[in-house]
Parts: C-alpha cells; structure tokens; sequence
C-alpha cells in the first residue's frame, strides 16, 4: 500500500512536472490565469449587455468552468503526453501498478484547477464585484473541490483517448467548448434544445455549477446535497472509465501494437 | 543456467493498404526465431534494419505478445507472468526519445526508481551510483533537454540499471551515438558483464557485436540465420574470398546475373557518390575475376581488388544468403 501511495504521490508530481506543457511561467500565467481571466470579463459583461441572466450567474459559471483549462488540457497532457515523448514504452515496461500511474497524475492537475478555479473566484469579486456571503464561502469551496474532481476525472479519460488518437489536442479544445455550451456555463440548461441539456447532464460541471450557483445565493449544503452526490458519481464514473480504457488500449499495445510508435 | 530462453518465436503484424479500398495485410516481423542465453553471457542479435530485432526484444521484456511461440526470462513465462518479469528485468533503448526532457537527470531516475518500487532510502544511495556508473555525475541537476545524444542515451542506460535488475536488454543503445561516446557506452555495457549481469545486446553495428558479445545470433527477415561466437561466425567464411569491384551504373540486372556466377556466394553493393562498389563473396578455390568482369561487359570498371574475408562480411554473407 505505502509502495502505491508513493507511485501515486510522488510518481504523479514529477510525472506533471514533465509532461505538462505550460509548466514554465511564461506560458502558465497567460494560459493558466491569462485566458480564464478573460474568459470571466467576457462572458460576465457579455451577459450583462443582454441582460439575460443576473451578474453571479455568470461569475459563477465560469469561474468553476475554468478549472477545465486544467482539467482537460492538463490531464489530457499527462497521460497522453507519454506517447509522444517517447516515454509510453519505458513506463509499460515497468511493473508499477498503472491505477496508482494513471490516478496519481489527477492530483497536480486538480490542484491546479482548484487554483485556476480560485484564482477566477477572486478575480471576479475584485473586479466584478462578486460578493458571496462569507458564510457560503466554505460550501462553495466543497462544490467547487467536487467540480473539479468531476472535471479532472473527464480529463482522464480524454487522455487516454489522446493516447490511442493522434491529434488529441483537438479533441481536447472540442472538450473545452463543448463543456462551455453543453454545461450550463452562460446559457440555463433549461433554455437548451433537449437534447443538448441531456448531453450536458452527462458531463462533468453541469451540477457541480448548478450547486455552487445556489450555495452561493445562500442555499445550505444540505440543500444542494443531490447536486453534489450526482457530480461525484459522474466523477466516479468517468476516472473509472479512462482508468478501464487506459488499461484496455495496454492490452491492445501488447496483442496488437496499437500505441507501438514509441 | 538458463536466463533467456526463446522458442519458436513469432510475430505478425495487421495492418492495411489501399488508399480507398483498404484491405488487411499481415507482416511477419518474426519467424521462428528460437535462441537461449546463460547466464552471465553477453548476447547479441545482429541484423539490418527492420529484421526483427527490436520486435523480438519487445516480446521479451513482456511489451508484445509473441503471436506463437514460448519466451521464458529467468524462468518465467513473459505472457502469463508479465509483471513479475518486468520487476526483474532493465530495458534500453537507442534513440533520442524515451526521457522526461523538461525534467533533470536526477528526477527521470527518481521517477522510474518510484516505479520500480525501489525505496526512498535506497534512492539516493542507488541514483548516485549508476550516475557514476554510466559518467553523469555532476549533471544529473541538469534538464534533459540539453543533454547531447551520447548523455540521454547513458541516461537511459542508467534509468535501465536503476532497480539492479538481473538481466538487461539493450535495444541498439549506441545508435546515432559519436564514435568516442559510443566507445564509452561500450565499456558501460562491458562493466555490466563484469558486475554479473546478463545482457542481450541489439545492434547493427558487427564491430561493436565483435568486441563485446559472448555469442552472436545473426537474424534476417524475421529469421536467425546464423548463430554462435564471434570467431565460429568469422570462420564461417574464412576460407572464401572477397573480390572487390568499382563500377558505375550497373543494375539489378547485372546484379543478378553476378549472383548466378559459379562460386560466387553472395554480391552487396555500396553506393559510392556517382560509382557503386560491389563486394562479391567467392569460393576460396577459385578465382573469379575473370567471368565477374565478363558479366560487367559494357560497364565502366573502375578499381579491382581481392581480400581476407572480415567479420562484416560474414555477416553480409548471412544476412545476404537469404535474398
């Protein structure tokens, strides 16, 4: 157990550390802080111009979507990364159990997509004049850590179909907008075509968004607690999902030679 | 006893042609390959590029499964026992790739330490070691991308060595590698032997399989077509003879024609700028001069010569039998 908690601790940080591009400040601060910074004022007064929906609503949606900058370019990076570098092959080779390998990169990334998440959070009660009650403040925190498990989970399974795809970057941006328009990030999910909001029921954010926009008009937790358990379930169900299709496509590597370009 | 042991071993490979109408082809990578190795031995698998050497390497240390066929590494099946296989084994490859290159030399081995379960505390006392071994000490601080190619491929040397396994396969690990780094490689290979391990070495340079290796298997097209010591391999050809003709512009044809001469075994060509060198094996007891220029009637010959057979050109002759 020590052996997997250490593969999965350690061996993820300095995995992260060498697979994620944007590691360096010049390109984490502006992709990182930069775009969902942008992203917030955009949509916040975009949303204000057409009045469609009140302030927070926008606040909130997208500074918990962010944490997908992350979540998805990040996770999709540190496991497919690994065979494009060259690295795929050494790491099969090994005897590591692949669910502490595969697990473990999930931590630094959703430790960055609670930053990138918090970061936007400040931003927008600075500049927008955000304003939550201090006592939602804590429940928020919660929603917003299950969110971005939920997310980073997604992420998962994005890289593991980065590492059978060969563009996986652009499946990786189709996620992100994807997650944008289907999530109920700016537009109700109610207001969507049908089957758009029940694609988006499917995907990570939708609840967690959901949940932190009432926690943060004042809702208890206890109100929001369905919201919550459906997100972490969602969460559950796609880390297993790319945990079963990384493990899948190994076994593929060895009957069939799928992943063998390394 | 026996730490390697191959049986038979095949490999096919599926993919597809056609632009439009795709239709599936299988490649036979492997075929048939049996060779067994002891322990403490230095092998080698010698051939050109694409004669199966890396694919039979990857059925060994468990990254492909054989399509028929037994391997067997320190007695255990690389199908059914894979990962306890893959904890007693090292792998290296040649190459630029295969390194966290934003990383520094210290953290690709910590990481790999990590994944082979060596403990925190045997870490460090083991990281400092193979980096002394492998001559990186007072650069493992340094990232990898500024490594040059002779310092990522001791890297990788290194991060194969690094959970003190009992058998280590190298996969071409001097490739694209400068001559005096590639000798440096050498020694690091040699030092392994002398520290008890056993080693099956891939390469395509003869030289470098003449210096180091214990016992040779020769492979071509998916086939071993030659096995035994460097010296057995030499003396496979040391009664014959090699004529060694410059020529320009001469075709398949020609080739083929050359190849049919009585007493001649085989007939390579070297591309030479704007001449073609053709080296010819013949028969000791003759002398072929004569009818090999008789078939080059029309050609313009340039330089003749006649010599000793090398251990390169055994190799050709094996390798070249089976054309």
């Amino acid at each position: 157990m020590r052996r997997w908690l250490t593969v999965f601790f350690v061996g993820g940080s300095i995995a992260y550390r060498g697979l994620f591009n944007w590691i360096r400040p010049a390109m984490y601060i502006p992709t990182m802080l930069g775009s969902p910074l942008f992203q917030l004022i955009f949509f916040t007064k975009l949303g204000q111009f057409a009045q469609a929906q009140s302030r927070d609503f926008y606040i909130v949606g997208n500074s918990v979507q962010v944490c997908a900058m992350s979540s998805v370019y990040g996770m999709t990076m540190a496991v497919a990364n690994e065979r494009w570098f060259g690295t795929l092959g050494p790491l099969l080779a090994s005897p590591a159990n692949r669910a502490a390998v595969f697990l473990g990169r999930g931590m630094p990334v959703l430790a960055n997509g609670l930053l990138v998440s918090a970061f936007t959070f400040v931003a927008g009660t600075l500049l927008l004049g955000f304003r939550p009650g201090l006592a939602a403040v804590p429940a928020l925190a919660l929603v917003v850590v299950v969110t971005v498990v939920s997310c980073t989970a997604f992420g998962m399974l994005l890289g593991s179909i980065g590492l059978r795809a060969k563009d996986f970057f652009f499946a990786a941006n189709l996620a992100y907008f994807l997650m944008l328009l289907f999530c109920g990030v700016n537009i109700p999910l109610d207001e969507l075509p049908g089957w758009m909001s029940a694609v988006g029921r499917c995907l990570p954010l939708t609840h967690g968004i959901a949940a932190a926009r009432e926690v943060a008009a004042g809702a208890s937790l206890l109100h929001v607690w369905g919201l919550v358990l459906t997100e972490l379930g969602i969460a559950a169900a796609y880390a297993a999902a790319g945990l079963a299709l990384f493990r899948v496509l190994e076994h593929e590597s060895r009957r069939s030679a799928v992943l063998d370009a390394y | 006893m026996l730490v390697i042991e191959a049986v038979d071993l095949r490999r096919t490979y599926r993919t597809t042609t056609g632009v439009i109408r795709r239709r599936p082809l299988d490649v036979e990578a492997v075929r048939g390959v049996s060779f067994a190795v002891e322990q403490g031995e230095l092998f080698g698998l010698l051939g050109p590029n694409g004669a199966g050497k890396t694919t039979t390497i990857k059925m060994l240390i468990t990254l492909l499964l054989p399509t028929s066929g037994d391997a067997r590494v320190l007695g255990m099946d690389v199908v059914s026992q894979a990962r306890d296989v893959r904890k007693r084994i090292g792998y290296v490859f040649g190459g630029d790739r295969g390194l966290y290159e934003r990383l520094s030399a210290r953290d690709n081995l910590r990481y790999f330490a990590e994944l082979y379960g060596v403990s925190g505390k045997a870490q460090r006392t083991r990281i400092d070691e193979v980096l002394e071994l492998v001559g990186l000490k007072g650069r493992e601080q340094e990232r990898v991308e500024g490594y040059s190619r002779g310092m990522r491929q001791r890297l990788h040397i290194a991060r194969g060595i690094l959970h003190d396994p009992e058998v280590v396969f190298l996969d071409e690990p001097t490739i694209g590698v400068d001559p005096v780094g590639a000798r440096e490689l050498r020694q690091t290979i040699a030092d392994l032997i002398a520290a008890g391990k056993t080693v099956l070495l891939t390469t395509h340079y003869m030289f470098e399989a003449d210096a180091l290796c214990d016992r040779i298997a020769v492979i071509a097209k998916g086939e071993i077509v030659g096995e035994g010591t460097p010296a057995a391999l030499k003396a496979g050809v040391a009664e014959g003879r090699v004529t060694e003709i410059e020529v320009f512009g001469v075709d398949d044809g020609v080739l083929s024609r050359l190849r049919v001469v009585d007493g001649v075994r085989a007939v390579t060509v070297e591309e030479r700028d704007q001449k073609q060198l053709l080296v010819v094996q013949c028969a000791a007891d003759r002398e072929l001069t004569a009818p090999l220029l008789a078939q080059l009637d029309g050609f313009e010959v340039g330089r003749v010569t006649s010599r000793e057979p090398t251990l390169e050109d055994a190799y050709v002759a094996l390798v070249g039998a089976g054309d």
